[in-house]
């Protein structure tokens, strides 16, 4: 019966006669399922959520667990249960994943939703600088229009119009859409990105100013990494040190080339150091997803 | 690859720091006596920002970061429950501002259930919950022009960021704001350290919680993780010492990575060869610690014959039938 239930797969055969039944059918279903939770008590919520969470969760953690089939091409028939399960696990992973975009998708909705609420807010009350609203609410139905125009005419081809990646078959809607995406957007995006360049050196003077041991240490050791790749002085520093070791690579004094130190500092203090907070935040992801998964948060998100 | 055969190094270890979390979430549930958690500055300071905002009669700021609606964005979200809880009770006003649209119905969610919770819900503004944009840079000008027009008091930046991040901890640091920030992207702690006033670094942020309200369950998943790094830190103890000692020794064997036909397709096979070169010790991938997260698949056990699905042909149609 398990292999039966395994071999109808994840998806409607698009060959399959009754496949408009199906698809009304889920909705149907869909539809039901989400007036009975508009309508279940508050007291039951949490163990709804909790449910839901678990069931969702536990496909990916069969899917980490569960044995993968070993070399398995097309076609191939799985060989037992343990075979026939880690495929079907397999294959539901694009389905699965497309539930998430669809959600997300309608998530969106409540986000742009979100957007207008604030801003009309803002204009109809005329509070302080309430044109930037109105310039922001023009901005998103322009570029909303012109975006959704702009795909209908390169993916539907409307008015025999071959609309391609050539700019020359481009008509006057892709024209604006490309000033309206590459010509401002990437731009001023591009813009905001540069800004940072002066953030980090108001933020790099304060942090390197020797207050402490620990900026001290800071400090000489961002010096001497950002000093190895200064070329030129590398090649100074590096000529003065063979000079004192005696033209003799494998002296000593050798470790203390400009670069040689800076390759110690990054490989040796650097990176064990993110190799801790990284085993730190892995486990704190890992147990806080547990919790997540069975429930076991009070408080907060899973209240 | 099948981890019943190869792999399993990695999926021992994930279960037995499960085992950990769920076995001192259990513990703690029991045992009587609270469970000493170090100090952590930041969160100790939490109050003190809440506080000046309060008298300063300006708002509390907190963003959960960029990314999409994962364990990090939930972790953030709860310490804006617990943040929002206090200034709730001193009739703060709070932003929380969201670059995913998951995300924000989360956070908008839970915000209004501790207003509710609180007894406050009236106090609750609309608008203190919102969806800014979703591309990266819109999205810090947008909350930038928050910082700057609203001249928020406090702002706790606590999620993924990314080059974002300094963007936020400037602008609010001009305007005197006092900031509580940590990032679960090491690449970022560094500017937060630079730029905020108080840093959760690494895994802090996930102990956060625990912290605050010291709840047994979430007290208990600390100490399994804590555990957890224990078992991480013997490991890291004892492959040193076993790769200390390999590497003094001769080097007989090697290793050849090739890929082998099996079956139709190509796959990644290993084998272990007599070594015939000059007399040497053993590199890296001679190493036992290496072979264990490295294991060696032989083509042979590739090798596995199964039956092909049973495909109907359709017949085509032949020229005559098609002219009838």
């Amino acid at each position: 019966m398990i292999t039966n239930l395994l071999s109808l797969g994840w998806d409607v055969n698009p060959t399959d006669p009754n496949k408009w039944f199906i698809i009304l059918g889920v909705m149907l279903a869909g539809g039901v399922g989400a007036f009975l939770l508009s309508k279940a008590p508050t007291s039951s919520r949490r163990s709804i959520i909790v449910a839901f969470t678990f069931v969702s969760g536990l496909f990916w953690v069969l899917k980490y667990l569960w044995p993968e089939p070993i070399a398995f091409r097309e076609g191939d028939v799985p060989r037992n249960g343990i075979e026939g399960f880690g495929k079907y696990l397999t294959d539901g992973v694009p389905f699965v994943s497309t539930l998430a975009q669809t959600l997300t998708a309608f998530l969106l909705g409540l986000g742009i939703f979100s957007l207008l609420r604030v801003h009309l807010t803002k204009i109809s009350r005329k509070q302080k600088d309430w044109q930037f609203s109105v310039i922001l609410l023009i901005s998103l139905v322009t570029v909303c229009f012109f975006g959704y125009w702009d795909w209908i005419l390169f993916n539907f081809r409307m008015k025999d119009v071959l609309v391609s990646d050539d700019p020359s078959t481009w008509t006057w809607v892709n024209q604006v859409q490309d000033i309206l995406f590459d010509g401002l957007l990437q731009n001023m995006d591009a813009a905001m990105f540069s800004l940072i360049a002066f953030f980090i050196f108001s933020a790099a003077y304060r942090a390197f100013r020797i207050r402490s041991v620990e900026s001290s240490l800071l400090m000489v050791s961002a010096l001497i990494v950002m000093l190895s790749l200064m070329g030129a002085l590398t090649f100074v520093w590096n000529s003065a040190v063979l000079q004192a070791s005696g033209g003799n690579p494998v002296h000593f004094l050798s470790n203390f080339r400009l670069d040689t130190i800076a390759g110690w500092v990054q490989s040796n203090v650097q990176v064990p150091a993110l190799r801790a907070l990284e085993f730190g935040v892995g486990l704190g992801a890992l147990a806080m997803g547990l919790r997540l998964w069975l429930g076991l948060e009070r408080g907060g998100v899973s209240q | 690859m099948q981890y019943l055969d190869t792999g399993w190094f990695g999926i021992f270890v994930t279960v037995t720091i499960v085992v950990f979390v769920l076995f001192n979430i259990a513990r703690a549930g029991k045992s009587k006596g609270e469970i000493f958690i170090r100090r952590i500055p930041g969160l100790n300071a939490l109050d003190d920002a809440i506080g000046r905002a309060t008298e300063m009669g300006r708002p509390v700021l907190m963003v959960p970061g960029i990314g999409s609606l994962d364990a990090v964005s939930v972790q953030a979200v709860t310490i804006f429950a617990n943040v929002t809880k206090q200034a709730a009770q001193f009739g703060t006003p709070i932003r929380l501002c969201c670059a995913d649209a998951a995300v924000y119905t989360l956070a908008q969610e839970v915000i209004r259930d501790v207003y509710q919770s609180q007894g406050m819900i009236e106090r609750m503004d609309q608008n203190s919950v919102q969806f800014v944009s979703d591309r990266q840079f819109a999205f810090a000008a947008g909350v930038q022009g928050i910082i700057l027009r609203e001249q928020v008091a406090a702002t706790f930046l606590l999620g993924a960021f990314y080059a974002e991040s300094l963007i936020f901890a400037e602008s609010a640091n001009s305007i005197g704001a006092i900031q509580i920030a940590g990032s679960t992207q090491n690449t970022q702690t560094p500017f937060f350290i630079a730029a905020c006033d108080y840093v959760l670094i690494g895994d802090e942020f996930y102990a956060a919680s625990a912290y605050i309200t010291r709840q047994p369950v979430l007290v208990g998943s600390l100490v399994g993780q804590d555990w957890g790094k224990m078992l991480i830190i013997s490991f890291v103890v004892l492959g040193t010492i076993l790769n200390s000692y390999e590497f003094k020794q001769p080097k007989t064997t090697q290793r050849v990575d090739t890929t082998a036909e099996v079956r139709g397709g190509n796959e990644n096979v290993s084998s272990i060869e007599p070594y015939d070169g000059d007399p040497r010790t053993k590199t890296p991938d001679d190493t036992f610690v290496y072979r264990m997260f490295n294991p060696i698949v032989s083509p042979e056990m590739l090798t596995i014959e199964r039956e092909k699905e049973q495909v109907e042909e359709s017949v085509e149609p032949t020229e005559e039938e098609v002219t009838e």
